[in-house]
């Protein structure tokens, strides 16, 4: 198949899959819709379609109709930096054929370490958050150790152990805040106030936008796009992952060092989520306050499988995630449907994208397509 | 130190052990048969999570527990159905199917929890702990004459019906396995799939069938989370049991008994969890003792099975050089 | 005329007309091939590699459909559109790799699919049983009914394969070269078992490129070439030499120009190497041999007879119970694969899809694997893609790998030329030794041709070259001496192999005949 007929392939195949996922949203937003009658239900289901698809961007007013916002634009750019670090820890463990699951614990612990670090650790600003942010991400990675290492050396379920991890570390961290760490002037369990010098500065605080605030961890996540597939594509460990992943047996007949190079993905998957949870919580919190999983790891699963494991798509794949969760919300508070319905729409794209013979029937086509033209022109070729 | 294990050595802790071994022995039974099929269903935990849902709303709606537990069985066997035809028809790597339908299970049950509600209620629960009452939950069973027994009688008798199940369901799943020919071809199928189909065995429809066992299971499973060990739904109210339920599969050996002795093992470290929190450790630091658990069982599993081949292979060599001699 | 018709009709059980099978990459595996089976005899199904037999019988037994042609059994025209079709019109196969489930029982692998059943539900396991010993006996295929498939010899288990298809009501029975994976006096012990079926009645075809086997046992045969039918003969109507003739061709005998071999010093040292198996077999059984430089030496014998295990003891992907094994003086055995390919050890796998290339990468991917932590190709923490870019483009020139560029995926070519990306792979990593198991193993005559002159090239350069090969006529056209394996031990040693014949390579092959060890020491050059 040329190129070009594989790229229309994919586009068409995902906008299918998005599409069928916002049908399904369709019917449970018209099942959920508020209203007497049919006709009410059905207008109260367009209400609720338009937030979800315009809303995050653009704001509805009677008098002046669709207008651009840019301050929405900005909570999605925000809401991108947390699922775009774990959305990248994912692609690298699966690319390795890792099915670590821990980017959920990960992110939480990172959260937590750089909490730590911005409370109990007086630095220098500027380099307090540098700090607390590679210690978050090094506490995450040797936390992964645990499923890498049982990977590599006894071939225990990464999956499950990572999973297990998942509750372990939100338990324990709950527990360390319950216990000492909690600010017990409050009314609700929250840590001391961070030092001033440990936040994330922000990059936009512009009053015009009321509230609205991006940090520098915005161009910090998409540097560690850039990073991380100049990692996975262009550097002898990246590729040593990514056979790994194709072709295990090929990897080890070829003379690389497949054990190590399990660990070695599973560590860079934990300080990429950690340095997530960390840049995410001195970029948007003055506390921590987390008492469960944030959600960002499954996100960052949908995310990785979107992108294709490659890591240059994870910040498309992470804005489309965050513009739909943020029209959930607005649905949420405008039209009543409750904001979970996003995690339906995840699951449904989610299958439909790693659904290997979805719409196989037409990629055929395009295959027989590409294979008559080249014997034509093979054809062609002899008569000259 | 001795009080508390004083404490331990009553009726009521090793109940407490059975009555939280539930739904992980009927989790754990429905690894062991897709695992014997030649496949895994991580989606175990979102399974639950949707059956636990379906079930506490039927049970509501209709006033009674019986129409809730089959409503919970159809949803675990219809889900699973669904995941059957991603993964085989579809080809999406089963993993990935069991990972969205865990994502479903945990954000998409409470969507659904809040819109039914809303439309029958009149309001968006996030539970549904208000609506079912003790009545409309499943039964417990006394047993006439084993409850009179000392000590063991307050072990064995007065738990729900579906623990009773959940061991009937153990030996009736070895049976079938060992014994049927449904079980014959399913463990044909997922030794040498070739094989099975060679002879004229549909293997896309046992794994369809063990798929759908696996649903039954997680419905049972479901049912008795929030019909039984709670009172209604509530969010990631599984939390994670589908999961330890894949160890305790590994753990077992793949076979039912082992596979229910392992989910007791973790049944009884959660069950001391309760205990220390109940006299005065935080409950947080007891909470995640069963997933340690889970994590050291799975090492233990690992080292002796490698220990196993080790062996074996040595044995092989040792008596192949007396046959010679 | 009409009766005749109609005898002729009656005659034949099987008839497949003017069969061609082409796949949906566009390979054509048959090409109008008539193929016909009369009752009650054994049919000789014989080609090379690739030359569609298996094909052809996969249609038969339903699991492939013909693109074209008709087939006709007991004068029916049928649509065998799956085994169990084919099961319900006596068709049944006995696979070369045994379709049999190893933790089951004999008996219950005997009735999968057919579960005799009691009160309704539970497998009835007596009458399984009873089953199995009442066919065993009746056709005289000695099983244990009890005992698991994992445990039994390959024999018994061919047997077991065997009662399958009978008890199933199998009246022609397609055998895909039963006797690959038997020991001579399982062989031996075949054939009584199949003149027995066929005195009963029973039709069987037997693919094999055995000549001596094809002789002995079978009535008539067809021989394909290239997929397609070069006729029908009687067995007593031909000779061997006018078999082999039309079965090869002379279009397809490769002769490789090669000097004579100057042997260096031994760069491969092999001593007593023995390994058991997971199943309790000896494959290997104190194996001793030298690889000297700028000599290829060949391994022939029957596959399964230990060369494979002796590659996975060389390339380390498994370590055996006792012996040892240095290049250059250095041990090898158990060492971990980058280890190995330091050393300059070089490996041709057997199975190219399943180690030799992922499939999902480029090519330059694929061609770079062994050496992309070199210093040549890095610069810093990150690929210098300019040097790779190079050494793909060199490599794809020098082998000429057909492709549209070097970032094509590998798993779009055709076999030869992913072969072709393996070969230059392995042979331009500078090794000292190069292990090449069944190098050229269906792939398009231009694609063999290029790879074992590159070998021959090597090796005249001053390569140490071990060759194993199934494909008899590669291993004595390009060795320059030559081990015989069977069962786990090396038969014999030739050194000099201009003068060899097939028929002394076959008695050697066939254990019928075993060199003195004093003979076989020769190949230890101390």
């Amino acid at each position: 198949m040329t190129r070009k007929r594989q790229l229309r392939f994919t586009v068409i195949r995902s906008l299918v899959a998005i599409l069928i996922a916002l049908l399904v949203a369709t019917v449970l937003i018209f099942i959920s819709a508020e209203g007497k009658t049919f006709m009410d239900k059905l207008q109260a289901t367009g209400e609720a379609l338009k937030q979800l698809l315009l809303g995050p961007i653009f704001r509805f007013s009677k008098n002046a109709g669709l207008s651009f916002e840019a301050k929405r634009l900005l909570d999605i750019f925000a809401a991108m930096i947390p699922i775009i670090f774990t959305g990248l820890s994912v692609c690298v463990m699966f690319s390795a054929n890792q099915f670590n699951l821990g980017a959920e614990g990960g992110i939480m612990l990172g959260a937590f370490v750089a909490a730590m670090v911005a409370i109990y650790l007086p630095l220098p600003a500027g380099i307090h958050p540098l700090v607390a942010v590679l210690l978050c991400g090094t506490a995450v990675s040797v936390v992964m150790l645990i499923p890498a290492l049982l990977k590599a050396k006894l071939n225990v379920s990464e999956m499950v152990c990572s999973l297990m991890l998942n509750y372990i570390i939100m338990y324990v961290i709950k527990f360390l805040m319950n216990s000492f760490l909690a600010d017990k002037s409050k009314g609700q369990i929250q840590s001391h106030r961070f030092l001033e010098s440990a936040n994330i500065p922000a990059m936009v605080n512009d009053p015009l936008f009321i509230g609205a605030k991006l940090t520098w961890g915005f161009p910090l996540a998409l540097i560690a796009v850039l990073l991380c597939g100049l990692f996975m594509y262009r550097s002898r460990w990246g590729y040593s992952i990514r056979m790994i992943g194709i072709n295990q047996e090929f990897a080890r007949y070829s003379g690389m060092n497949v054990g190590k190079t399990i660990v070695l993905s599973q560590l860079i998957g934990g300080f990429l989520a950690g340095a997530g949870g960390g840049i995410e919580m001195l970029g948007r919190y003055e506390t921590f306050s987390w008492n469960a999983l944030p959600g960002y790891g499954w996100t960052g699963i949908t995310i990785a499988i979107l992108a294709g494991n490659n890591p240059y798509m994870v910040p498309l794949a992470a804005f489309f995630m965050a513009y739909l969760s943020k029209g959930c919300d607005l649905m949420a508070t405008y039209a009543r449907v409750p904001a979970q319905l996003i995690n339906i729409i995840q699951g449904v794209i989610f299958l439909f994208f790693a659904a290997d013979r979805f719409l196989s029937k037409y990629r055929q086509k395009l295959v027989v397509k590409s294979a008559e033209e080249e014997l034509a022109r093979a054809g062609a070729l002899k008569e000259d | 130190m001795l009080d508390f294990l004083g404490k331990l050595a009553t009726p009521e802790f090793f109940f407490s052990i059975i009555r939280i071994s539930v739904p992980i022995i009927f989790a754990t039974l429905a690894a062991i048969v897709v695992e014997k099929a030649g496949f895994a269903n991580i989606g175990l935990e979102g399974l639950m999570m949707f059956s636990a849902l379906s079930g506490s709303l039927v049970s509501y709606y209709a006033g009674s527990w019986f129409w809730g537990l089959l409503a919970a069985l159809a949803t675990g066997v219809l889900m699973s159905l669904a995941m059957g035809f991603f993964a085989f028809r579809l080809k999406t790597d089963i993993i990935l199917v069991g990972i969205a339908i865990n994502m479903m299970g945990s954000g998409g049950t409470l969507f659904l929890c809040k819109v039914i509600t809303n439309l029958t209620e009149g309001k968006a629960m996030a539970s549904t702990t208000g609506l079912i009452t003790r009545a409309l939950c499943i039964p417990n069973i006394d047993i006439p004459l084993i409850e009179k027994i000392p000590f063991l009688g307050g072990i064995i008798s007065g738990h729900n019906l579906l623990t009773y199940l959940a061991f009937l369901f153990c030996i009736l799943t070895s049976v079938m396995l060992y014994k049927t020919p449904l079980g014959l071809n399913i463990r044909a199928t997922g030794e040498n799939p070739n094989a099975a189909s060679s002879v004229g065995v549909s293997v896309l429809k046992i794994k369809y069938t063990a798929i759908a066992f696996s649903g039954l299971m997680s419905g049972f499973g479901g049912a008795f989370m929030s019909m039984a060990y709670a009172q209604g739904w509530s969010q990631d109210m599984v939390s994670g049991r589908g999961f330890i339920a894949l160890a305790a599969q590994a753990m077992g050996g793949g076979e039912c008994l082992g596979g229910t002795l392992s989910a007791l093992v973790f049944g009884f470290a959660q069950a001391l969890g309760i205990k220390f929190s109940a006299i005065g450790l935080d409950s947080n630091l007891a909470s995640p003792i069963p997933y340690a658990v889970t994590i050291i069982g799975l090492v233990i599993f690992a080292v002796a099975r490698n220990n196993r081949m080790k062996k074996r292979h040595t044995l092989a060599a040792v008596s192949e050089a007396k046959a010679k001699k | 005329m009409p009766d005749e018709k109609k005898l002729a009709a009656e005659e034949y059980v099987v008839r497949m007309k003017k069969i061609t099978k082409v796949y949906s990459n566009g390979a054509a595996a048959n090409r109008e091939v008539d193929f016909d089976l009369r009752k009650g005899e054994i049919h000789a199904l014989m080609g090379e590699n690739g030359a569609g037999k298996s094909t052809l019988m996969k249609m038969l037994f339903g699991l492939e459909q013909p693109t074209s042609g008709t087939i006709v059994v007991n004068g029916e025209t049928l649509k065998l559109t799956s085994p169990s079709v084919a099961i319900a019109h006596g068709i049944g196969m006995v696979h070369q790799h045994f379709m049999l489930v190893p933790s089951l029982s004999v008996a219950e692998n005997m009735v999968l699919g057919m579960v005799p059943q009691k009160s309704g539900m539970f497998i009835d396991r007596a009458k399984a049983i009873e089953l199995t010993k009442e066919y065993s006996e009746r056709f005289n295929l000695f099983v244990e009914p009890e005992a698991k498939v994992m445990d039994i010899p390959v024999g018994m288990k061919q047997k077991v394969e065997i009662l399958k298809a009978l008890v199933r009501g199998a009246k022609i029975l397609i055998m895909d070269e039963p006797t690959a994976v038997l020991t001579s006096q399982e062989t031996a012990e075949l054939f009584v078992e199949l003149k027995h079926l066929k005195a009963q009645g029973y039709t069987i075809v037997f693919i094999s490129h055995k000549l001596n086997e094809i002789m002995e046992i079978t009535d008539r045969l067809t021989i394909l070439r290239g997929g397609r039918s070069m006729g029908v003969y009687n067995t007593c109507d031909v000779s061997k030499e006018e078999i082999s003739r039309l079965m090869v061709g002379r279009d397809v005998v490769l002769e490789v120009q090669k000097g004579k071999a100057v042997p260096g010093r031994p760069v491969l040292r092999v001593r007593n190497l023995e390994y058991v198996n997971d199943w309790n077999k000896k494959m290997l059984d104190k194996i001793s041999f030298d690889v000297r430089e700028g000599e290829i030496l060949g391994i022939a014998g029957v596959e399964g007879n230990g060369q494979k295990e002796l590659i996975d003891m060389l390339f380390s992907f498994n370590t055996p119970d006792a012996g040892e094994a240095t290049v250059n003086g250095v041990s090898i055995l158990g060492c971990p694969q980058e280890k190995i390919r330091a050393l300059g050890i070089s490996l041709v796998p057997e199975d190219r899809m399943l180690n030799g290339i992922a499939a999902g990468a480029s090519i330059e991917e694929n061609v770079i694997s062994d050496r992309a932590s070199k210093k040549k190709f890095n610069r810093g923490p990150l690929f210098n893609m300019k040097a790779i870019h190079e050494e793909a483009d060199r490599l794809i020139r020098e082998y000429a790998v057909l492709c549209k560029s070097r970032s094509q995926h590998i798993g779009m070519l055709s076999g030869g030329n992913i072969q072709k990306v393996v070969v230059a792979r392995e042979f331009s990593s500078s090794p000292v030794l190069i292990l090449a198991d069944q190098p050229t193993r269906g792939i398009d005559v231009g694609a063999t041709e290029f790879i074992r002159k590159k070998l021959v090239e090597l090796s005249r350069s001053g390569v140490a070259v071990l060759l194993v090969s199934a494909d008899l006529n590669e291993v004595m056209e390009l060795s320059d001496s030559l081990i015989v394996m069977h069962g786990g031990q090396i038969a014999a040693y030739f050194e000099d192999t201009s003068d060899l014949t097939d028929d002394i390579m076959g008695e050697y092959m066939l254990g019928l005949k075993q060199q003195s060890a004093e003979e076989i020491g020769r190949v230890c050059h101390d």
